[in-house]
């Protein structure tokens, strides 16, 4: 082989990402202990810039891939990535302010395993091949096990990060089990000769292995995204972990837990036989969606009964995780438009309600509903932004979230059949959520609480919650800048390598 | 029946058992030795696949690695040596149940299922095809569970780690 005719360019993006984290690593440790690790948030936030610029720069490239596909540049790889890096941005602004403790300040540990986290992430998103993409997943989930217990003399963080090792160690391997049950029947680890060699074999009597190795995949994977067989971890695992974790563990984690399963399910199975002769994901279909229709249930109505902040919005992003599943249980070529419109609302709206919960929640010292009360009055800006985040998460007109929501439910309605239950399902999750959304607006400016002192504005917060107010905003009026991007970039044909 | 099929079905039972004694020994060291047991079985399943190379990593890492590691972390933390007695709770029969109808499920479409060929040609050269391939096609995955490794690392030293401030104290 010959090394200098690979072209390592197209790994720029992951290169920086990775180069930049093994460089905090090595300053951590040489830098003195009672220096603030303050700058190295700031080192990790070009870090991550400096891969969205590489990454924005290879838009206009075709695609490439090196390795027999166990990395690809494609348009799909590309856009996700894009949706993973502002993600990370974003939270890494959030944790430049966060506290640790009462005084303490971020460590230094947390910017470099988000970083490994994210290259984790990246590598899932671009890469069509079975054993990267579970390596890329399981260096996402241990760099997350670890920034949950980062709290380490925070009682509820430890218990967040055993519950979240447990529950997680063994989504892995359920989804192993399952992964070694399509490499028995198809003898490949590369996606597109899986498909290929699945497609070709089509005996009936194997087509029942390989509905169950779906189906076991598919539960498996349903941690990551936090949706109804193993979404019991994400509450107490949210409560307790810091609040920048809480918030990549439910934007950045799920969008690839996402990218996972679209890339994974619709190339290996879309072929495929099922147990008569149509495609094997057609017939699972109205499996995905009871899922999903009982995922956004059970989320949104534990979550009327929540009282603290942070474990409502973790039932709330289970609900969500079910908006973004019913989008996959749609099977057409505009799943990828639907998924990734609303996986990029939910990237902005949800950090930036987390950036006002950061900010809340650290001024009171309590993460109770109650702590919102009077916001209003005391910082009106504040909670204008908080108010556009909830409007967007329960999807009101103007904002980026109906717009997304407003693609799903389409798609639903466009295809019949078991679907029409699904779009009804749907809306009455949306109104059930309107309660528990409204209930915060309403804690934030018919209430009246304590007058606290007044803090200093911070930088990275308030870059976060404008830019994050804008952007929901701006989509939601204008939402064809970023559709008219996705279609630019993505090609059903590349993808599916036609 | 040959000596393939009476060979695997002695590492089978002998993997299955000593799963099942590592869920129902009381005794911590005991479920180790039992661990042991099935991690020796499965490499000797691995030989008969003719995957030796594997065979032999799987006994230096599971059987010699883990294993050791867990007696380490048995014998270096603060533990009861006998676990509650386990009684049997309604959810331990949904969950028998459970378990059960997935057996019959799996075995029932396994056993349906016709298999082609078994490849004959597995013996030759397998470890410098293993290599080959390790450093050429499955170059970045290997490379990336090196970082993987790293971010445990550092994990397991950050929660082991005493902090600076617990230190000044005593």
């Amino acid at each position: 082989m010959n090394w200098q005719a690979i072209e390592w360019g197209a790994m720029l993006p992951e290169l920086i990402v990775l180069g930049t984290s093994l460089l905090l690593i090595l300053l951590d440790l040489f830098l003195r202990k009672t220096v603030s690790r303050r700058p190295l948030g700031f080192l990790a936030l070009l870090g991550v810039a400096g891969a969205f610029s590489a990454l924005v720069l290879q838009l206009h490239e075709p695609s490439i891939q090196l390795f027999h596909d166990m990395y690809r540049v494609d348009g799909f790889s590309k856009t996700f990535k894009m949706l993973l890096l502002i993600g990370t941005f974003l939270v890494l602004c959030l944790a430049y302010d966060a506290k640790l403790g009462r005084e303490e300040n971020v460590r230094g540990e947390f910017y470099y395993l988000i970083l490994t986290a994210l290259v984790g992430a990246m590598f899932m998103a671009s890469s069509a091949d079975m054993i990267t993409l579970f390596i890329g997943l399981e260096l996402l989930s241990v760099s997350s096990y670890i920034m949950a217990g980062l709290k380490k003399h925070d009682a509820q963080s430890t218990e967040a990060a055993f519950k979240y090792v447990v529950s997680g160690g063994i989504a892995t391997a359920i989804t192993l089990f399952g992964m070694s049950y399509l490499f028995g029947l198809s003898g490949e680890t590369n996606l597109y000769s899986m498909a290929k060699a699945l497609q070709e074999t089509a005996l009936p009597d194997q087509s029942y292995m390989l509905v169950f190795a779906f189906f076991i995949t598919f539960t498996g994977l349903a941690f990551k995204i936090a949706s109804v067989p193993f979404h019991m971890w994400a509450p107490d695992v949210y409560e307790g972990a810091m609040v920048p974790v809480t918030a990549f563990l439910s934007v950045v984690s799920k969008t690839a837990g996402f990218i996972f399963i679209i890339r994974f399910f619709v190339l290996v199975f879309m072929m495929s036989k099922g147990v008569n002769s149509d495609s094997l994901l057609q017939q699972v279909q109205p499996y995905i969606i009871w899922l999903s229709g009982i995922t956004m249930l059970v989320g949104s109505i534990i979550a009327l009964r929540q009282s603290n902040v942070k474990r409502l919005f973790a039932y709330s992003s289970i609900a969500q995780a079910g908006f973004i599943l019913a989008a996959f249980s749609v099977f057409t070529p505009a799943l990828f438009e639907t998924m990734w419109f609303y996986l990029f609302a939910y990237v902005l709206m949800n950090i930036g309600a987390f950036a006002v919960i950061q900010e809340v929640t650290t001024r009171n010292n309590d993460t109770g509903m109650t702590s919102f009360e009077g916001l209003g009055k005391q910082s009106p800006w504040l909670a204008l932004a908080m108010t556009i985040f909830l409007l967007s998460l329960a999807g009101i007109p103007a904002t980026v979230g109906f717009i997304g929501k407003f693609g799903i439910l389409i798609a639903l309605l466009g295809y019949g059949g078991l679907h029409y239950v699904l779009a009804g399902i749907l809306i009455a999750a949306t109104l059930l959520s309107y309660v528990y959304y409204f209930n915060l607006i309403v804690q934030m400016y018919f209430r009246t609480g304590e007058v606290k002192e007044k803090r200093r504005s911070q930088k990275g917060l308030l870059i976060v919650t404008i830019v994050c107010a804008a952007a929901t905003v701006i989509f939601g009026i204008v939402p064809n800048i970023a559709l008219h991007f996705f279609y630019e970039q993505f090609s059903i044909s590349t993808f599916l390598q036609l | 029946m040959t000596g393939e099929v009476i060979a695997f079905f002695v590492l089978a039972i002998v993997a299955i058992m000593g799963g099942m004694l590592l869920l129902h020994l009381s005794n911590v060291v005991h479920m180790v030795v039992a661990l042991v047991f099935t991690f020796l079985a499965i490499a000797g399943i691995f030989i008969t696949l003719s995957a030796e190379f594997v065979a032999a990593v799987q006994v230096l890492i599971y059987s010699g690695a883990v294993t050791i590691i867990m007696l380490f972390g048995i014998m270096l933390t603060r533990h009861d040596d006998v676990s509650e007695k386990k009684q049997i709770k309604s959810s331990t029969l949904l969950a028998a149940g459970g378990v059960g109808a997935f057996f019959l499920l799996m075995f029932f479409a396994i056993n349906g299922m016709s298999v082609s060929e078994p490849a004959t040609n597995l013996h030759v050269d397998n470890t410098k095809r293993i290599g080959e391939l390790l450093y050429t096609n499955y170059l970045i995955p290997f490379e990336l569970i090196s970082v993987l490794l790293l971010a445990a690392l550092i994990g397991a030293i950050i929660l082991a780690k005493r902090d600076d401030k617990q230190e000044e104290k005593p």
